[in-house]
């Protein structure tokens, strides 16, 4: 267990980390049919949950399990002993825990508040003061420190970090009303309209007494069943949070987050906040003469030929001479021919695009592809053209925009 | 290959590699933007089955153990085997520096007795090249000599830098000259061996009291050719020395013409470094990128032509990077020009600043020997003003302190090494 410096409260304070990691979330449709969302690649060479598991580790937290069930594999195989966030320690360090056979319970987490529920034990025996949740499909930098200080601070059972967001975006959020003191005076969760301009980010401090109280009985929803009942009675204040952060819960959020990213790279570049992750054994990009690369996110191991712009490209990309990739984010191992195009696409791993093939072409019924089973008809990409891993699109073939290929699919 | 110990020779000055080596060891030098020389050395070990590594070091050590660590991103970072360094050290038989590579060995003979290997395979910590030491061994255990050399053919004009090795038939060498003017053979050793271990004890103890400084290409290798004892073993892949500023510089630019590529850095053998933390690279709009090489971390807003740029290299708006080698880290001012240069690590280059045009034909003046070839090199953490000029074959190199340099022109062939500069 590590002693958390409180700075200057003069009393040393222990944190357990519980990071929420098992959404089945159906937003991200062929991207996440083989991954978690957590796992889920973004910004040239990280997972979603790299930037959670630095901020933990910049923050001076070393003691994090991480309550996963949804396509594991991708996510333990990413995290393993903990290495690239120095988390492999002989105290603490990182945990995944799934759901398991112990005592009566035998089920899945059933939602958040299940999962804490269902790991009681671990936070009963933590010797923990106060329990930090968070939630693993989320890109911000932020010190949790401060946070800790203000539920010091304030003293009340629960803590939860909110943010201004604007109107448009009410909806997908639970927003919440706080006093000028900090105590939050109501919550409503993904409300159709709301004068509340807060957004709760899922970012939780628990009183560690107080959780192990609430989870007497089995819980369900962190919101429903813990805060909301008690919400007006002095219990739960409200953190506000004013830097950028986003919730990966869609195409389209992906798509946004990521060409904000091209935009602004502070998320990823500031050299006092490094987001850690797994390093890949690549040799350094090569341009070759004649490629032109402009506003763009290049990683290691590319081979660069032909036309990159407004784009993200991440490890081992082959892009040939001529082909022209505008807005598209592209990830690991995918080969795109010569003379393609590509526009406004997000092309998942090990995809094959053949030479002359369009991906993301407006206005065209693409023969082959229309109501096809490869395809995520129920979708909403937003405009978006999506690719599914292994994908391999046929020279010359055209995908139409706002498109979702499942992995593996074959287009002629 | 439990059979086999590899050991791997570091602790050479590399004096030829000027500025680069005075502040680090020359197998710790980058090459090809983000590995450093033995990189290729440690990923051949593991890639041909070899689990326990033995580094012998002595010159400036300190940045080579810092990125070899404790062998975590070559595997061997083992509970049984795994990597070493050997300093030189006090104790009984060892209480000096070592005085030749075969003198590393002899200081110590404590460390090979101990081990249950039969076979003993020395490397060097300086070469670039993809090489299975299993067919190696394999070689070795059938020629049945207690000795195997691996030999490469080199350019008939480069034999005098090389022993170079006259073979009979059965491939038994029976000839071996150090660096000759003249010879009919152009097979070079590679300075790689196979000794059986118990062998290779019985003859350090039998030649150290005739030579002090005790040698493998001086001593030994000649002298077990006189004995009949040495075998060869023919190479045929890509390798190189990298043994002079000239040979790094061009070697390193090679790597960027597609044709003559090497193969080096993919399929299994792709050499193995320890992963940074930088952020990927970014371009930013009215960029150029072209024929180049470019690490993470580096962020583009000038333009960089048939260079290498290692990570965390910043280029700012309207500079121009051609044909050079830019290390960790270095930041190009706006509007400033760097053309035929290897910026060490750190250096940060001041707003139009021009550094390495000039001409060629003057050698530097403080070591002809090594820069004559039309190239500047800046040393680490110089901070090269705004507004200079600086011709080539030029040495400059800022404070140990501050990294600061005068601000004043350099012409070409000219040096300005601060004070505290140890060349």
């Amino acid at each position: 267990m590590r002693y958390f410096d409180t700075r200057g409260f003069g009393e040393r304070v222990k944190i357990l980390t519980m990071i929420l990691a098992g959404g089945t979330d159906t937003g991200l449709s062929v991207l996440t049919r083989h991954r978690a969302k957590t796992a889920l690649p973004f910004g040239g060479r990280y997972r979603i949950i790299d930037f959670c598991l630095s901020n933990c580790v910049h923050s001076g937290l070393h003691e994090i399990y991480i309550l996963a069930q949804f396509n594991p594999k991708s996510l333990i195989e990413h995290i393993r002993m903990g290495k690239p966030w120095d988390l492999d320690r002989k105290s603490g360090g990182v945990f995944i825990l799934q759901p398991r056979h112990y005592g009566e319970a035998a089920s899945w987490y059933l939602g958040t508040a299940d999962a804490l529920y269902q790991n009681l034990d671990v936070i009963r025996r933590s010797g923990a003061d106060h329990v930090l949740v968070l939630s693993g499909d989320q890109v911000y930098n932020a010190d949790y420190g401060d946070m800790i200080a203000f539920h010091i601070a304030h003293g009340k059972p629960v803590t939860i970090a909110c943010k201004k967001v604007r109107p448009s975006e009410q909806s997908r959020f639970g927003m919440v009303r706080c006093a000028r003191d900090g105590a939050v005076r109501e919550f409503r969760e993904k409300p159709r309209r709301s004068q509340f301009d807060r957004a709760s980010l899922g970012i939780y401090l628990f009183n560690r007494r107080f959780l192990v109280d609430a989870l007497a009985r089995p819980r369900r929803d962190i919101v429903f069943d813990i805060l909301m009942p008690r919400i007006g009675a002095e219990k739960v204040f409200g953190f506000t949070f004013d830097g950028y952060w986003e919730d990966i819960g869609s195409i389209p959020s992906y798509y946004a987050a990521s060409m904000r990213l091209v935009r602004y790279r502070s998320l990823i570049s500031r050299r006092d906040w490094p987001i850690f992750t797994r390093g890949d054994n690549l040799p350094p990009s090569i341009f070759e003469t004649g490629s032109r690369v402009q506003r763009s996110i290049i990683a290691d191991g590319c081979r660069i030929g032909g036309f990159v712009s407004g784009s993200i490209v991440f490890p081992g990309v082959t892009v040939e001479p001529g082909a022209v990739i505008e807005n598209s984010i592209l990830f690991s191992c995918s080969k795109i021919g010569a003379h393609a195009r590509i526009d406004r696409a997000v092309i998942d791993k090990q995809v094959t695009i053949g030479p002359q093939a369009v991906i993301g072409a407006s206005g065209v019924a693409a023969p082959g592809v229309e109501s096809c089973a490869d395809m995520d008809a129920e979708l909403d990409t937003g405009g978006i053209t999506v690719l599914g891993k292994l994908a391999r699109v046929a020279e010359g073939a055209v995908v139409p925009r706002g498109v979702a290929i499942e992995p593996g699919a074959i287009l002629t | 290959m439990d059979n086999v110990v590899g050991f791997i020779l570091a602790g050479g000055a590399g004096k030829r590699l000027s500025l680069l080596t005075t502040h680090r060891a020359k197998p710790a030098v980058p090459f090809a933007g983000r590995y450093r020389i033995i990189d290729f050395t440690l990923t051949n070990c593991v890639t041909s089955g070899i689990g326990e590594v033995y580094v012998l070091s002595q010159y400036i050590s300190r940045s080579l153990e810092r990125h070899v660590g404790i062998g975590k991103p070559w595997d061997l970072d083992r509970a049984a085997g795994g990597l070493r360094i050997l300093h030189p050290h006090l104790g009984f038989q060892a209480a000096d520096w070592y005085r030749g590579t075969a003198d590393a060995f002899y200081q110590n003979a404590s460390v090979l007795r101990a081990l249950s290997c039969r076979y003993i395979l020395i490397l060097s910590g300086d070469h670039i090249y993809n090489m299975d030491y299993r067919a190696f061994l394999d070689y070795h255990v059938s020629c049945g000599r207690p000795v195997t050399v691996a030999v490469t053919e080199v350019p008939p004009a480069l034999t005098r830098h090389f022993g170079i090795a006259t073979l009979n038939r059965s491939g038994l060498i029976t000839r071996f000259d150090e660096k000759p003017l003249k010879s009919k053979s152009a097979l070079a050793s590679m300075g790689i061996y196979i000794f059986e271990r118990d062998f290779l004890l019985a003859v350090l103890e039998r030649m150290k009291p005739h030579h002090d400084d005790l040698d493998f290409g001086k001593h030994v290798i000649p002298g077990l050719v006189g004995e009949g004892k040495v075998s060869a073993y023919r190479f045929n892949g890509y390798w190189l020395d990298i043994g002079t500023l000239q040979s790094y510089f061009e070697t390193s630019l090679a790597l960027l013409s597609p044709g003559s590529r090497p193969g080096l850095f993919s399929g299994p053998s792709a050499p193995l470094t320890v992963p940074d933390e930088y952020p990927p690279l970014a371009v930013e709009s009215g960029a150029r990128i072209e024929g180049s090489m470019v690490c993470s971390g580096c962020l583009i807003r000038g333009t960089v032509i048939d260079s290498i740029l290692s990570p965390g290299v910043i280029v700012e708006k309207d500079a121009l990077i051609e044909r050079s080698v830019v290390f960790h880290d270095c930041t190009i001012g706006p509007g400033s020009r760097v053309e035929r240069s290897i910026l060490d690590k750190d250096v940060r280059v001041g707003a139009g600043t021009s550094i390495g045009s000039g001409d060629a034909s003057i050698p530097n003046s403080l070591q002809p020997e090594y820069l004559e070839f039309g190239m500047t090199l800046v040393g680490r953490s110089t901070r090269v003003p705004a507004g200079i000029s600086i011709g080539t074959n030029c040495l400059v190199a800022g404070s140990k302190k501050s990294g600061r340099m005068p601000r004043r022109d350099i012409p070409d062939g000219g040096a300005c090494i601060a004070a505290d500069i140890d060349l």
